[in-house]
């Protein structure tokens, strides 16, 4: 009876070994292909396991001597004791005749990696030794020709040696093996841009060059073609790698730059809008900025600008250009109070076409939302131009009667807002280190939160000569606008 | 705030971050990190210059000692490591040869179980049958049909639980993440130099140490540590988890985490703590953030895909906006409605399951604020996301490009790092010293360099700091015993990690604190080494200097060592649960036994001391009357009362004179040997709680125990009678009595009045739970003897069952290691 009890018990606890089993063998599998660590889940748990449960039977002496070998070195490397993990090194590199295919398989990656980690770090080595040694590492582990290549293309462009990288890059770049896999063909993909990088970077010396000569000059048309050279294979370069979604900014930039240099304006706005809106790309603020500036060179109409601010600020309502994006926002809508009587006339037909009263109005209330939004962010709280804005904002909206938009706006920060900026502490500090802010950030209190709140009182109270004036203009705002009981 | 105008080039893919089938991008190699594109054109034999600042090669925080220094002497209090995987773990031969695997022992945990607790093991099965069986009709029917339906279900039970259990302990085992974020704050002082550690003490880390102060330190300008005054400390109702300390608007505010409790205090400037608020979290708190003066209670509304207790929030850079992690990703809500437009699903580090079968699981995300003291503390966005799996990898994020992580580096640590401390820069320039601290004392500095607006990058190398196992060789050699408890203390996992930087020193120098689950706080110094020179000049450094114990360590380590030494060794984890006499006294009363029961019984309960021969009033101490005739129950009972109050002889008298035979003499002596082997089995029972300790004491636990023999059932039924409420007991022994077994000789023996002074005189307190189960088959030679069906007896009978009651009270307590620690 309790005999049969107890095997069912260890059946439903073996089922549960079994899945422990399958997820650590499978991590295994994985991790002898990525090669990225001691080998399991759990390295501490490894070694119980290794004492534990093989039961007697030991290891091999030569994968004992290769992983104890492997953890030495990566001690020292944390140790920085480049010379000791040289040595190390030296010994690991036998692990390459391991008679377990896996391992074999997985140790060109390792010494590469752990290999050029300590050529790099080394105070003996130099850039020829770490070119050798990347030479061979390349050609041991076939599979990693393409990743060496471009890493070691790398370590050679920030040595400045351009021409040694684009030769690398070149020769990786017809490198196949095997059936092309999608891997395989990502990484051509980067070696390419990496490359057109490289041909970027010569096309902009030139440029600099072409700058500085004179157009009649003989060398110009010489300089000229061979920028255009440049420019055509770069793109070619580029042009692959920037459809597939990741961040690219170095490479859409430079691609922009020659684009826009040659005249092609639609082929630029084609690739920063894609880069933009495509939605496979994560969302990247700076793919809206370069849109933006693009925008902004081409001179673009107001409408267009803000469309595009419009989907940054949803992304990132804290970032600088916001206070811009204020700008716009209030100049589109108060552009018909400055106008005469026959500009309105013409603006009544414009308005028909491009923007109701209600879209003047909704640029207002935004522009308002704008800098309130800016301004909750803990790193944006000392940004004078930010608050010199609100207060202007808030006066303006209040003299057009629209105390709904600022109450809405101050509802939601009302319960913290007054802790958050106008504190005693917040008031002693910005008035000892930044007057004017004081005096920006005091009105801004006066207007939300009445005359009795403690940063208004506290910078009113200051008697300051040269803000003497100021803090005068300051109350009397704050008696006319105060939201706070509006009727008085 | 400002955006970095240009990002490093990075694939982007949908789903987990950790696994795609397009190449990694991040290397483990840290100088493919360090490098950056030149912004523009590069000015050839310049670019070496423009991209060398960052490349600082000589980066190195240098210790000044090979390892950690106890700060304070250890507590009072013993420590225990617990529940180790080794214990888990099957051993012996196994099928895996290729690869060794993680398999659990199931067979030996089933059956320590078993042995440790009977008790609870068996008594539900008289639970079950009482509930739903009268005993007065069809007895026979009933143990033969139910007897094996009754054991495997109760069984299975067993097993079901025990599972959860294991797996419960086995992910514990795994990552015990009770410690997040950590429990060690050091609160800033009036000077950079002088500070408070805020701390839990206390074997149960329910105490946060305090005083008129907390522990208030000093450091010196070499950065050595000068312990000010003795803490006093808060008593708080459970275990502190997490201590949080933040400069808000020029106040040090402190924020401790316990399970079930939030509290906050205000840190005054000549440092005495003023409680602000405290929160009651019903679900379990599993972390704390501290801005504003809020502290965050977890939302149960929240959605996430796979079942996760442990959530994590912190703040960002919007205080309205939080960024809430649970085991599979991190998601940035809004706590405002207004902004809502922002919620949703933001930085999804890991996907559910149906993407991969293995993916990465987050272990901790945080807002990187360093702990300047500035009012202003840096704002930058930027999250720390570490996940656990195959790679131990750590992302730092930054919250507005949630989506692709701005820096991947895979620690390899070989825990899991809980704990992170982003530090301000220890001189213009530097790049911030990023500590992680792994559960296993590990700790790795990761150098941070890029401001505002440029991508933040690893400056140089990862270092490793020596860890509290590095101190080893500061303590004197021990006796083997002693050793391997310094080891263990030394070894304990790090629960709270703390560091200051001083900025004046000309070369700046890095005090880091670390507490250990033993409740050990541990001091380190390690100083910047300065910039060795141009790189490429085969300098002395091509090997880092070895730091040596000076003298001063050595003699602080004897110390510790000293007083470490003087605090008894731990109990045991697991004891044997014990009951209130007093209840059963209820008990004793309710059955209105009134005026039967001696006084002096009573009282000796309710008093809870030994029960001693004058407690039961006169006891005859003639010899013991012969076992009476087989009869009706009535009778036994009546006799057994008789027997309570002294008054067994008369009752034999009056006996005698009912039913006197010649023809019943022959046969009492035969009933006499019956009864003493009935007692023998019964004082065997009796010890049997008593005696589950000696297999397994300490020297027998190493060796693998032999099978377990399946109990027989008689052995069974008794365990299962141990654990049933003593007022069932008697039931349940009717019913064994008619067991088919013993159908054939109904009616128990009845017990002597010498039946207490027998247990008390029992000599073989040592006797083992085998020796039980060896009298046992003659036993049921005798079957009447087994049954003792005395409502006296049986009250009696429980109180021994109870372990550690008066009665037994001689015996020696319970000296285990037990495996489970149930």
């Amino acid at each position: 009876n309790s005999e049969a009890c107890g095997l069912r018990c260890t059946e439903s606890m073996s089922d549960f070994s079994e899945e422990l089993i399958k997820s650590v063998t499978e991590d295994d599998r994985r991790e002898t292909c990525e090669l990225s660590g001691t080998g399991m889940q759990l390295p501490w748990l490894q070694k119980h396991i290794e004492t534990v449960d093989t039961g007697g039977k030991k290891e091999k002496d030569f994968a004992q001597t290769t992983s104890a070998c492997l953890s030495f070195i990566q001690e020292a490397l944390l140790k920085h004791q480049w010379q000791q993990a040289a040595e190390y090194m030296h010994s690991y590199l036998q692990i390459l005749e391991d008679s377990d295919s896996y391992k074999r398989q997985a140790a060109p990656e390792i010494i590469w990696k752990l290999g050029s980690e300590i050529l790099y770090y080394h105070p003996k080595s130099n850039v020829e030794m770490f070119n050798t040694f990347a030479d061979r590492m390349k050609n041991i582990g076939v599979m990693n020709y393409l990743k060496i290549s471009l890493q070691h293309a790398l370590y050679l462009l920030h040595h400045g040696m351009l021409e040694d990288a684009n030769r690398n890059l070149s020769q990786a770049e017809t490198w196949r093996y095997g059936e092309k896999s999608s891997s395989q063909e990502v990484l051509i993909n980067l070696i390419q841009a990496y490359k057109g990088l490289l041909q970027y970077y010569a096309w902009s010396k030139k440029k600099r060059e072409l700058s500085q000569l004179d157009k009649d000059d003989y060398a110009y048309n010489t300089a000229s073609q061979s920028m255009r050279d440049h420019s055509w294979k770069t793109s070619v370069n580029l042009g692959a790698l920037i459809q597939i979604p990741g961040v690219w900014d170095p490479f859409v930039k430079s691609y922009v730059e020659m684009l826009e240099f040659y005249g092609d304006q639609d082929g630029a706005r084609e690739v920063l809008t894609n880069y933009a809106y495509d939605e496979k790309f994560p969302s990247n603020p700076n793919a809206h900025i370069y849109l933006y500036n693009f925008l902004k060179r081409e001179k673009a109409p107001r409408e267009k600008l803000i469309s595009v601010l419009k989907i940054l600020y949803q992304i990132v309502p804290s970032h600088k250009l916001m206070l811009e994006f204020h700008r716009l926002l209030r100049k589109s809508g108060s552009s018909q109070e400055s106008m005469s009587i026959i500009n309105c006339v013409k603006l009544f037909v414009q308005t028909l076409i491009i923007m109701t009263v209600a879209e003047k109005e909704e640029h207002l209330k935004l522009g308002l939302e704008v800098l309130f939004g800016v301004l909750d962010f803990a790193g944006c709280t000392k940004n004078i131009t930010a608050w010199k804005y609100l207060a202007k904002c808030l006066r303006q909206t209040l003299m057009g009667s629209h105390l709904a938009w600022v109450q809405e706006e101050w509802n939601s920060r009302k319960n913290w807002w007054p802790g958050f900026h106008f504190s005693y502490f917040w008031a002693k500090s910005d008035w000892k280190e930044d007057k004017t802010l004081a005096c920006e950030k005091a009105l801004v209190a006066g207007i939300l939160l009445g005359k009795g709140c403690r940063y208004f009182r506290y910078i009113s109270k200051q008697d300051h000569q040269v803000s003497r004036k100021k803090i005068k203009r300051m109350k009397k705002l704050v008696k006319k606008y105060s939201i706070v009981n509006p009727g008085l | 705030m400002d955006f970095p105008g240009s990002l490093r080039p990075t694939l982007f893919r949908t789903g987990l971050l950790g696994l795609s089938n397009v190449p990694d991008m991040s290397f483990m190699c840290s100088w493919r990190d360090a490098l950056t594109l030149p912004e523009s054109l590069p000015q050839n034999s310049e670019v070496r210059m423009n991209g060398a600042p960052h490349m600082a090669k000589g980066l190195l925080w240098e210790p000044e000692t090979p390892g950690p220094l106890p700060l304070l002497p250890p507590g009072p209090d013993p420590w225990h490591p617990g529940l180790t995987a080794q214990d888990l773990l099957f051993r012996g031969g196994h099928p895996f040869r290729r690869q060794p695997r993680v398999v659990l022992d199931v067979t030996e945990q089933l059956s320590r179980f078993l042995w440790d607790h009977g008790d609870i093991a068996f008594a539900p099965l008289g639970k079950l049958m009482l509930e739903n069986f009268k005993l007065e009709g069809a007895r026979r029917r009933f143990s033969i049909l139910g007897g094996p339906i009754l054991g495997k279900s109760v069984a299975n039970l067993l097993g079901e639980l025990l599972y959860e259990e294991l797996v419960m302990r086995w992910q514990q085992l795994l990552l015990d993440d009770a410690f997040t974020g950590g429990a060690l704050a050091w609160v800033p002082g009036r000077t950079p130099r002088v500070g408070q550690l805020v701390y839990p003490a206390g074997g149960t880390l329910d105490k946060l140490s305090r005083g008129p102060d907390f522990q208030e330190v000093s450091l010196t300008p070499a950065g050595d540590p000068w312990v000010l005054g003795d803490p006093g400390h808060i008593r708080l109702r459970g275990p502190v988890r997490q201590v949080v300390t933040r400069t808000v608007q020029g106040e040090s505010l402190l924020a401790v985490r316990s399970d079930y409790h939030c509290a906050l205090w205000k840190v005054s400037k000549q440092g005495r703590p003023a409680p602000l608020q405290v929160l009651q979290v019903e679900k379990g708190a599993t972390g704390i953030s501290l801005r504003l003066r809020r502290v965050y209670k977890d939302p149960e509304t929240l959605v996430f895909r796979d079942p996760s207790p442990w959530r994590w929030a912190d703040f960002t850079a919007h205080p309205r906006v939080l960024t809430v992690g649970d085991r599979t990703g991190v998601k940035i809500i809004d706590t405002q409605v207004k902004l809502e437009r922002r919620s949703g699903p933001g930085m999804e580090c890991c996907d559910h399951s149906e993407v991969c079968s293995h993916p990465e699981r987050q272990i901790g995300t945080q807002r990187l604020v360093s702990s300047d003291t500035s009012p202003t503390p840096q704002s930058r966005p930027l999250h720390l996301a570490s996940s656990s799996g195959p790679q131990f990898s750590l992302y730092l994020v930054d919250e507005r490009l949630p989506l692709v992580p701005m820096l991947k580096w895979n620690h390899g640590l070989p825990s899991a790092p809980l704990l992170a401390r982003l530090l301000p820069p220890p001189c213009p320039g530097c790049p911030r010293p990023l500590l992680l601290g792994g559960q296993g004392g590990q700790l790795q500095l990761l150098h941070i360099t890029g401001e505002e607006a440029s991508t933040p990058r690893l400056a140089g190398p990862p270092q490793s700091l020596p860890s509290r196992s590095d101190s080893l060789s500061a303590f004197p050699l021990l006796e083997p015993k002693s050793q391997w408890r310094l080891q263990e203390r030394l070894k304990a996992p790090t629960i709270g990690l703390a560091a200051a930087i001083q900025p004046c020193a000309s070369k700046p120098v890095l005090s880091l604190f670390q507490l250990s689950a033993a409740g050990d706080v541990f001091h380190q110094c390690l100083h910047l080494q300065a910039d060795p020179g141009p790189p490429g000049d085969p300098g002395p450094d091509s090997c880092a200097p070895t730091a040596s114990w000076t003298p001063q360590a050595t003699a602080c380590c004897s110390r510790w060592l000293k007083a470490l030494l003087e605090v008894p060794p731990a109990p045991p984890v697991w004891a044997a649960p014990t009951f209130s006499h007093r209840h059963l006294l209820a008990c004793v009363e309710q059955r209105k036994v009134e005026g039967k029961v001696p006084e002096g019984l009573r009282a000796a309960m309710a008093q809870g001391r030994l029960l001693q021969q004058r407690d039961l009033v006169s006891l005859p101490t003639a010899e013991p009357p012969p076992a009476p005739e087989p009869g009706p129950e009535d009778e036994l009972s009546e006799r057994l009362e008789a027997a309570w109050e002294g008054r067994a002889a008369a009752w034999w008298e009056r006996q005698q004179g009912r039913s006197s035979g010649p023809g019943k003499q022959p046969k009492r002596h035969k009933r006499r040997t019956q009864l003493s082997s009935t007692f023998s089995s019964l004082s065997g029972r009796l010890e049997l709680s008593d005696a589950t300790s000696p297999p397994h004491s300490p020297d027998s636990e190493a060796r693998p125990r032999p099978p377990v023999t399946p109990p027989s059932q008689e052995l069974t039924q008794e365990h299962w009678a141990q654990g049933v409420p003593s007022e069932r007991q008697q039931t349940l022994r009717d019913y064994m009595a008619k067991l088919p077994l013993r159908e054939d000789a109904p009616g128990g023996a009845s017990v002597p009045p010498s039946q207490t002074s027998s247990l008390r005189a029992t000599p073989s307190r040592q006797r083992t739970l085998r020796d039980c189960a060896a009298k046992l088959p003659l036993q049921r030679d005798t079957p009447e003897g087994a049954s003792v069906p005395s409502s006296q007896t049986s009250s009696l009978r429980a109180t021994p069952s109870r372990q550690q009651t008066p009665i037994l009270s001689g015996s020696q307590p319970h000296r285990k290691k037990p495996r489970m620690g149930f």
